[in-house]
């Protein structure tokens, strides 16, 4: 009956031809790894075959002709290419692209063991690397930009509010590689240059407090980067791009008649020899800057062992350096010179070194039972040459045990101790030394197969140089509840807290201006409680939607103010409250081909001890991104909005101080960049090229007083994998 | 074809919002200069010790300590030389902490205040206040001083009699 079929459906095909041949290929991924029981069938026939283990196909008895192919995988975007078939037809190469159309799919260890994303109870979202390469950010925190409730005021990064703009110093986001913290030991500050994006699996985003699991630092969320697992065969990717900056949109703010240029290339090559496999990877990645004594020249190597003892047993280890030579660039010299800095600026530098190693021992004693020692160690040594000297070198070393047993079926306990140490030697931040312990436990009960119910535990004790001691107590319960597959709720309560960095207590240096920081030995970890309600829910394969509702209160909230004295000093403001809403909406318009996404986010916030909005939080943002994916192209355009923020730091801007003049100047953001890609065979290896115009409509904005975000500009980048 | 045309209308009309406008302008450039001047005047002996006399303006009257200080304390006057009887300024020339900028606006405390401390305090008890700028020579009632952009306001004079000094804002 099939054969009858076939004849009819090729019937016209064989009139015309009378003769017939193979297709073959093969279909791999991105990084050039063969996908097994992909589905490849020829549309408008019943044809089609499933890939074998080394990812080829081939369908038979075809006749000649001019045929599309479609292949799927569940995970990956489908796929549709056109060919001639004829005698001389060559074996064609199909690249797919990793793609989870459902929460169903995507798994996460941001609980530090792997859940489904639908069974959390804490909002979440994830990031692929293809995000990445698409869009081309320069440093990785240019992907976070556009992810619905996450926040840049330049290098700071903010989930839901936590954050203002404090140079860096003092983060309530917690940024890790594999679980391992990566802030640095004295200003507690992100570096995302020192991020190794081309060894990135996923990213993972906590939104919301997670200081019961992961201690002080995460008091406003995680972002947890994975890298990529083990290779079984070679694989190495070159990518590098070029980009240029366009011209400033008013005449009067060009500073400089060269094109400003940015500029990077990378080598990654992964491979084992038995049992051992590893990836190393060089980058070096320049930026002449758009503004004036904002230039950066950063060189970064990266390398990753892991040894596999059996099955259950494996090491790993990864060493990440880099170095960095920035002009620093403060604030602008006024809005008719907004691209060049103050005159007592222009000129000073930053040259930094950074090592961060870690080394990861997973051992299964059993399906049941297994356990990871964690240890890691980050060097960071700093100079800054300005209106004075300014130096710092921290080492930070933590270890942290943590198992995982599965007490019965239906309850899952994760429980662990760490310890963090740092050294200090700075001229600002004076030479202190720090200490923390923490221990945590989580529980996670699935009361039925639609219920389950999370509670957690974690003791800190720190102790900052010659200040008392301080400890904290960290309690969290959260609720899974799948009314129906489809319309998942999920709740948790808990409090978190946050200790202050040793920048925020210790720094005395001069800023700019003739206005110095003044340290604070006085100042008392903040501490919060925190509620989150939400819901997925999944309309159809196709589209998702996933809404939360979340309140978080500070107390002890450390910000940095301008006293009396004129000078700058973290304090400890005595409450605040930050309350808001979260739509997110995944839909796949056409699967493997349109797929859109779009988030809103409504943002009250408040020092309720001065009863005005809390600085740099928008009360709206809006992010939305269109991908149309016609193999063997890609477009893609992206879109965010934030409005205008109410409060920024008027002490600098107004008189009598007016440090930043016309610092006041804000709008609302619009941001808009589009990218096309095209993939193609480079003598049968993957190759992709794309071309990215950012911020298209040249619009000004500061994401902090006196700093224009960058304006329109322009690169082609390029990868292969061989 | 029809879900790709709306979607992209959909997302080329956020886009077109964004095109409409510019976003941050640089402030077009200003002439005059925004400022005051007048002439204080002292009546009777001065008091002994004196290390500093200035004009202090402040952009609210003081209710507490704290309002000594930026950002209610606004602008400073260079020091007027002991056993003076007569000062003339303008906040253009005498502008004492460069720092500094005189914005257009209502202040509502301008004073004359007078410290024996060698060196610059801070400490709102250091300092003695011993000249109102106020309505109708009554030392209890401030004048609101009102300062316009671009445009220098004259004629800002304070008459400090050592004989009868004002009241004071709290310490």
């Amino acid at each position: 009956m099939k054969k009858i079929f076939i004849f009819i459906t090729l019937l016209p095909v064989l009139v015309s031809f009378a003769q017939s041949g193979a297709i073959k290929g093969k279909v791999i991924t991105n990084e050039n790894e063969p996908l097994i029981n992909a589905n490849v069938i020829i549309i408008g026939t019943q044809l089609g075959v499933a890939t074998l283990p080394d990812g080829t196909f081939e369908i038979k008895n075809v006749p000649f002709g001019k045929y599309t192919i479609e292949v799927s995988l569940i995970g990956y975007g489908k796929k549709k290419i056109s060919l001639l078939l004829t005698a001389k037809t060559k074996p064609v190469t199909i690249i797919l692209t990793e793609e989870a159309i459902q929460s169903e799919q995507i798994v996460v260890s941001a609980g530090k063991y792997e859940q489904r994303v639908q069974d959390l109870s804490v909002s979440t979202a994830v990031l692929t690397p293809d995000n990445l390469s698409r869009k081309n950010y320069l440093t990785f925190d240019g992907a976070l930009r556009f992810v619905p409730g996450v926040q840049m005021n330049l290098e700071q990064v903010s989930i839901r509010g936590s954050n203002g703009y404090s140079k860096g110093a003092g983060a309530r986001v917690l940024v890790a590689v594999n679980g391992i913290p990566l802030y640095s030991g004295d200003t507690g500050d992100i570096v995302w240059e020192l991020i190794p994006v081309a060894d990135i699996e996923r990213i993972e985003i906590i939104k919301g407090p997670a200081s019961s699991l992961y201690g002080s630092t995460a008091i406003g969320g995680v972002i947890n980067i994975i890298t990529r697992s083990s290779v079984k065969n070679p694989v190495t990717h070159f990518s590098s791009y070029i980009g240029a900056y366009d011209k400033p949109a008013y005449d009067i703010w060009k500073w400089n008649n060269n094109t400003r240029f940015f500029y990077g290339v990378e080598l990654t090559h992964s491979n084992s020899v038995n049992n051992l496999s590893y990836t190393f990877s060089l980058k070096k990645f320049d930026n002449m800057g758009y503004r004036q004594n904002d230039y950066a020249k950063r060189y970064l190597g990266y390398l990753k062992l892991n040894y596999d003892f059996t099955s259950k047993n494996h090491l790993s280890f990864f060493a990440d350096f880099l170095n960095m030579n920035r002009g620093n660039f403060l604030y602008w010299k006024d809005s008719r010179n907004a691209l060049v800095p103050k005159d007592e600026d222009n000129g000073n530098t930053v040259k930094s070194n950074r090592l961060f190693t870690g080394l990861i021992y997973h051992h299964s004693f059993n399906k049941d039972f297994s356990a990871e020692f964690k240890s890691s160690f980050y060097h960071t040594k700093f100079a800054g040459y300005g209106i004075e000297l300014t130096t710092s070198t921290a080492d930070l070393f933590r270890n942290e045990l943590l198992t995982n047993i599965n007490l019965s079926d239906s309850f899952v306990l994760t429980s662990g101790v760490e310890t963090s140490y740092s050294i200090i030697s700075s001229n600002i931040f004076k030479s202190p030394n720090f200490f923390g312990l923490g221990a945590y436990a989580q529980g996670v009960w699935k009361v039925n197969p639609n219920l389950s119910l999370t509670l957690g535990l974690r003791y800190d004790y720190m102790k900052l140089d010659t200040l008392k001691s301080a400890n904290a107590a960290a309690p969290k319960a959260g609720l899974n509840y799948k009314i129906t597959k489809d319309f998942i709720l999920r709740a948790s309560l808990g409090t978190g807290f946050r200790a202050p960095t040793p920048s925020e207590v210790f720094t005395t240096a001069a800023v700019s201006g003739g206005i110095d920081v003044k340290s604070n030995p006085d100042l008392k970890a903040e501490t919060s409680i925190s509620f989150e309600a939400g819901a997925i829910y999944n309309y159809s394969k196709n589209l998702l939607f996933d809404l939360a509702f979340y309140q978080n209160e500070y107390k002890n909230f450390i910000e940095p103010v301008l006293t009396n004295e004129a000078k700058i000093q973290f304090i400890n403001l005595s409450r605040a409250r930050i309350q808001g809403v979260e739509l997110n909406a995944d839909w796949f318009l056409v699967p493997g081909e349109l797929k859109m996404k779009a988030g809103y986010n409504y943002m009250w916030t408040r020092d309720l001890e001065k009863n005005t909005a809390m600085k740099y939080r928008p009360l709206n943002s809006v992010s939305a991104q269109l991908q149309y994916s016609p193999y063997p192209f890609e477009f893609g355009i992206d879109f965010r909005y934030m409005s205008k923020v109410e409060e920024i730091d008027f002490n600098l801007t107004q008189p009598p101080i007016a440090l930043v003049i016309d610092g006041d100047k804000r709008v609302p953001i619009y941001v808009t960049d589009i990218s096309v890609g095209y993939s193609f065979l480079l003598n049968t290896v993957p190759a992709k090229i794309y071309l990215n115009a950012k911020n298209i409509f040249n619009y000004n904005y500061v994401e902090f007083i006196g700093n224009i975000a960058p304006i329109r500009n322009y690169s082609f980048s390029f990868e292969i994998f061989l | 074809m029809k879900k790709i045309f709306v979607a992209i209308v959909t997302l080329a009309l956020f886009s077109l919002i964004a095109g409409c406008d510019k976003g941050i302008e640089p402030e077009p450039i200003k002439t005059g200069v925004t400022g005051f001047s007048g002439k204080v005047t002292f009546i009777g002996n001065w008091p002994a010790d004196i290390k500093r006399t200035h004009v202090v303006l402040f952009k609210n009257a003081i209710t507490t300590s704290a309002d000594f200080f930026p950002p209610n304390l606004s602008f400073v006057i260079d020091s007027i030389p002991y056993r003076t009887t007569s000062f003339t300024y303008n906040s253009v020339d005498n502008n004492f902490i460069p720092l500094f900028t005189l914005a257009p606006g209502d202040y509502k405390y301008l004073v004359v205040a007078q410290s024996k401390t060698d060196v610059l305090s801070l400490n709102r008890k250091d300092w003695f206040i011993v000249g109102i700028y106020n309505v109708g020579n009554d030392q209890s009632k401030p004048k609101t001083l009102t300062i316009l952009d671009r445009e220098m306001t004259t004629g800002v004079d304070i008459i400090v009699d050592f004989n009868n000094p004002p009241p004071q804002p709290p310490m």
